[in-house]
């Protein structure tokens, strides 16, 4: 199904300020919509618009082209997986699976199948009968997933479902969930404020931040061409380098004189305009290259190395104590406390206008 | 025996305290010489109940230290000289009326003041703390005004019903906060939860609060069912016949007047009264332990 929100905006009771304004959004049908940014950004605020448990102030949500904004959230069909995943206590998985469908009136036989078939594809069959109490975390967030399937739901909403997993489990759970996605070819809408959980499953990332959206698009899309700093900030692990500086006769020059760009021919086209303003430079920390072919060079001190296996990810002290992060592959060695010179992929290299922040090139 | 076998040297000290000292153990002395005197006190009463209950030689007035006789003519003297049948059913009809009432409005209340934002929540919560604190005793000559201006419409509003409003409406303000409490550590994605899965803000509390609150609702409902059973002063100043003495009004009769004088058939009559709260709490047992130890952490 189509989600689209049109002009939506929320104000809480005994708020001065909106929580959220302004956002339009189109979620095409079986999109994995992954709403992304740090907390208190209004993400879960947007979702719950969506389920109905919150009421819309302004603007307009639709599903497919019917407006939904006062139709309450049992008659969406829509099926929500909590943070907390609010599972029954008093029931037992089995019950809490089959709730939905009996609160409907459904048929015995069709609530036993289709709880049987949800409990076999995330095979939780042997705890059907256990009390959410005396299974592990793992396996109730499994149980939350698989009370939103039975419904067979047109929407899927899952308010941060990972975030109180273990890091090896969270992982392998990103897995499960792009898949059962695939398989239910349903629209999913996923918030979180983890990068990498929107990068690895995202079929489209809606940043936000402050209320609004910073960037909608495609992982890639705001990997590579982040519309403004915030998102360059944002995505991206460890976080993309940001130089303050200038234009000056076509180069860029850092704020201290330290650092000197020659930017490449299709980044100088939108550059001109730039001559002599206020520019920022944002760089990635795995698009420094060491070697001596490259011009713009500069000189820095490592200063603390972290070893992650595959990568390294030196810290670099410029000489007037910016500092720098760059990634390198895990074989190279650095000796903490020596000097080096890097030089930059000038084919990837990021400017912003350094007064809105919002991307030159 | 095992008390003994702990002191074995191969034993492994096995208690996260530390071990006692000497003046810890004279403390520990102490506090014992106050528990058990403080449960001499309160058991010797009941165990001189009981045994007067039962025993034949006592006459009109209890005598402690007589001779034991086993004999259950109190009890009969009881059921057959005294209504004192009467003032069971009166007892149990109000104490089960208040209790099923208190906990159908207190379900209303708890669940509204922990899960709706609404004018004057926060200062009505504050009246009902406030109101709290007043006796209902305090209320008597509006208790009289109230019952003559009801029963003049409506005749059949007896002083029985009037107990059990009183009863009632005295329980509601502090079950409402001790409800509201608990039902506040549920946590509200559940209801969301419930709501998504379609059911209406009543099923909401009835399918999803109602059941994991229930051992806070067995605690009200103990609570609410005992009251009447302990109250004395309003059913003896509100009632005034003794066909409609509760338990309490009832038995004190067969101590204080002259004229139906007879204590030890007060030990039995008080005796078989625990009865029917003895039975509530051994069905209402597993639900209340937990909610005892709930309600401890959670305040």
């Amino acid at each position: 199904m189509k989600v689209t929100l049109k002009n939506i905006g929320k104000k809480y009771e005994g708020r001065e300020e909106f929580t959220i304004r302004n956002i339009d959004l189109e979620i095409q049908d079986k999109d994995f919509c992954v709403i992304l940014g740090p907390s208190g950004c209004g993400k879960t605020t947007l979702l719950r618009m969506i389920a109905g448990l919150n009421s819309v102030t302004e603007g307009d949500i639709l599903f497919n082209d019917r407006r939904i904004n006062t139709v309450s959230p049992k008659d969406r069909d829509i099926a929500m997986v909590f943070q907390s995943y609010a599972l029954y206590p008093h029931m037992t998985v089995y019950d809490n699976m089959a709730f939905s469908l009996a609160m409907r009136k459904e048929r015995k036989k069709v609530i036993d199948d289709r709880v049987k078939e949800a409990a076999e594809s995330l095979q939780m069959t042997e705890y059907l009968y256990s009390k959410p109490s005396d299974i592990s975390g793992g396996q109730r967030q499994r149980v939350a997933l698989g009370r939103a399937m039975v419904r067979k739901p047109r929407v899927f909403l899952m308010d941060e479902p990972l975030s109180n997993l273990d890091a090896k489990l969270r992982e392998h759970m990103r897995v499960e969930l792009v898949r059962l996605h695939k398989r239910l070819a349903t629209t999913t809408i996923y918030v979180t404020h983890d990068q990498t959980e929107a990068m690895t499953m995202a079929s489209l990332i809606v940043l936000m931040n402050d209320g609004i959206i910073q960037q909608a698009g495609k992982p890639e899309e705001l990997y590579n061409k982040p519309e403004n700093i915030f998102v360059a900030k944002f995505i991206g692990s460890p976080t993309m380098n940001i130089i303050e500086g200038s234009m000056e006769n076509g180069r860029f020059k850092s704020t201290d004189g330290i650092i000197s760009i020659g930017p490449s021919d299709i980044d100088m086209k939108s550059l001109s305009l730039y001559e002599g303003k206020n520019v920022s430079v944002g760089i990635r920390p795995e698009r420094f290259e060491s070697g001596d072919h490259h011009l713009d060079k500069f000189d820095c001190t490592i200063d603390v190395v972290e070893m992650l296996g595959k990568e390294k990810i030196i810290y670099a002290r410029l000489d007037n104590d910016y500092e720098l992060v760059i990634s390198t592959p895990g074989h190279y060695e650095y000796i903490e406390g020596e000097r080096h010179s890097f030089g930059f992929d000038i084919d990837a290299l990021h400017f912003f206008d350094s007064d809105t922040g919002i991307r030159i090139n | 025996m095992k008390l003994f076998k702990r002191k074995n040297k191969d034993d492994l000290y096995l208690s996260d305290k530390q071990p006692l000292n000497f003046a810890g153990k004279i403390n520990l002395s102490l506090i014992y010489i106050v528990l058990i005197s403080w449960s001499i006190v309160i058991i010797w009463p009941l165990y001189q109940m009981v045994v007067s209950a039962f025993n034949g030689r006592q006459g009109q007035y209890l005598r402690l230290n007589d001779v034991f006789e086993f004999s259950l003519e109190h009890f009969h003297y009881l059921f057959s000289e005294t209504l004192y049948l009467t003032w069971v059913k009166n007892t149990i009809i109000i104490a089960v009326t208040t209790a099923v009432l208190t906990l159908i409005i207190v379900s209303f209340t708890g669940y509204a003041y922990s899960r709706y934002r609404f004018k004057g929540r926060k200062a009505s919560l504050m009246a009902i703390m406030l109101i709290q604190t007043i006796p209902s005793f305090a209320g008597i000559t509006a208790y009289f005004t109230i019952h003559s201006i009801v029963s003049d419409l409506v005749p059949m509003f007896s002083r029985q019903m009037m107990l059990i409003l009183i009863y009632t409406g005295g329980s509601i303000a502090s079950n409402t906060f001790i409800l509201k409490g608990y039902i506040d550590s549920i946590s509200p994605e559940l209801d969301d939860a419930a709501k998504i899965d379609g059911c209406s803000n009543l099923q909401i509390y009835r399918l999803i609060i109602m059941p994991i609150a229930r051992p806070m609702l067995a605690i009200i409902a103990l609570w609410s069912f005992i009251g009447p059973f302990m109250d004395y002063l309003l059913p003896r100043v509100l009632l005034t016949s003794p066909q409609s003495y509760t338990l309490a009004a009832g038995l004190f009769t067969l101590i204080n007047d002259f004229r139906t004088i007879n204590q030890p058939a007060f030990a039995a009559g008080g005796l078989l009264t625990a009865i029917p709260i003895v039975i509530l709490f051994i069905s209402l047992r597993k639900q209340l332990v937990s909610g005892l130890a709930q309600g401890s952490v959670k305040g």
